[in-house]
């Protein structure tokens, strides 16, 4: 067997876990009837969409699982930071002192699935907007901007953010 | 008991604040990406703390891995719609740019 065919059958797998878990945790009941229907109706899904869920070219498990305790460190930080921007806005609605601006800068995520994870908690937090992700190119929109220089703005934009997700996927 | 009921209270009244503060600035900004910060401040932060307050008020298991699940697709939903919006504006000003320099073109000619 070469490896394109045993890393097709391990993301199939993959994808057949992640749907026959999220099934359990809607149902709820471990009535024999319910769990087989379960595992048939994931495995048609599975073997009907893997090519779609994971792509053949995220080349590593690294890529794709993340790290579980770095997981919610991550998703901790996130709420930290969604808290403490909501506020940031809250006061630059009140006090009309707002300064927008577009910046450009890259990041080191390798993984299509980090990236996306980074850009997407971008737009999460108020105050900063993704508007377009280009490979490692992020454009991004900052309402309350205090640099001008891009690689500095970029550093203040995702720096925690960054580091969390680096050691949660690759 | 009563102390989960109490920190459920703060977080709705949490939510509700930065929902109508939200709503004012929809209002107050004047270009669509500051209206549509205020707007992810209405959508994202509000919607978040009543998921935790509902998840702070959970009876049972089911319930609360349910609510897990709504976090996770709110998570993964949410910014991607306003992502999806200002890419469209961003998309429209720029072909609006080239539109505007193709016309000063064809006037130097």
């Amino acid at each position: 067997m070469n490896y394109e065919r045993i890393w097709a059958i391990l993301r199939f797998i993959l994808t057949t876990l992640f749907l026959f878990i999220i099934w359990l945790l809607f149902t709820a009941t471990t009535e024999t009837f319910t769990l087989i229907f379960g595992l048939f109706a994931s495995l048609l899904t599975a073997g009907l969409t893997y090519h779609i869920f994971l792509p053949k070219h995220q080349a590593s498990l690294n890529f794709i699982l993340p790290n579980p305790f770095y997981l919610i460190v991550f998703l901790a930080l996130m709420v930290i930071n969604l808290y403490k921007s909501s506020f940031q806005v809250a006061k630059a609605v009140f006090t009309g002192n707002t300064n927008p601006r577009i910046v450009h800068f890259r990041t080191r995520l390798k993984s299509d699935i980090a990236r996306t994870i980074l850009s997407n908690s971008i737009t999460f937090t108020p105050g900063t907007l993704t508007l377009d992700l280009n490979d490692d190119h992020l454009v991004v929109h900052w309402l309350l901007c205090s640099t001008i220089h891009n690689k500095a703005a970029g550093e203040k934009i995702k720096s925690n953010i960054e580091k969390s997700l680096k050691r949660t996927l690759k | 008991m009563m102390i989960k009921e109490v920190v459920a209270l703060i977080f709705f009244i949490i939510g509700s604040a930065f929902g109508i503060v939200g709503m004012i600035g929809l209002f107050r900004f004047k270009d669509p990406y500051s209206r549509l910060h205020a707007g992810s401040l209405c959508g994202t932060t509000t919607v978040f703390s009543y998921l935790i307050a509902l998840l702070i008020l959970s009876p049972s298991i089911a319930i609360t891995s349910r609510i897990v699940i709504l976090i996770i697709f709110f998570l993964i939903s949410a910014p991607t719609g306003s992502s999806i919006v200002s890419k469209f504006i961003w998309e429209s000003e720029e072909a609006e740019d080239q539109r505007r320099s193709m016309q000063k073109e064809d006037k130097s000619l």
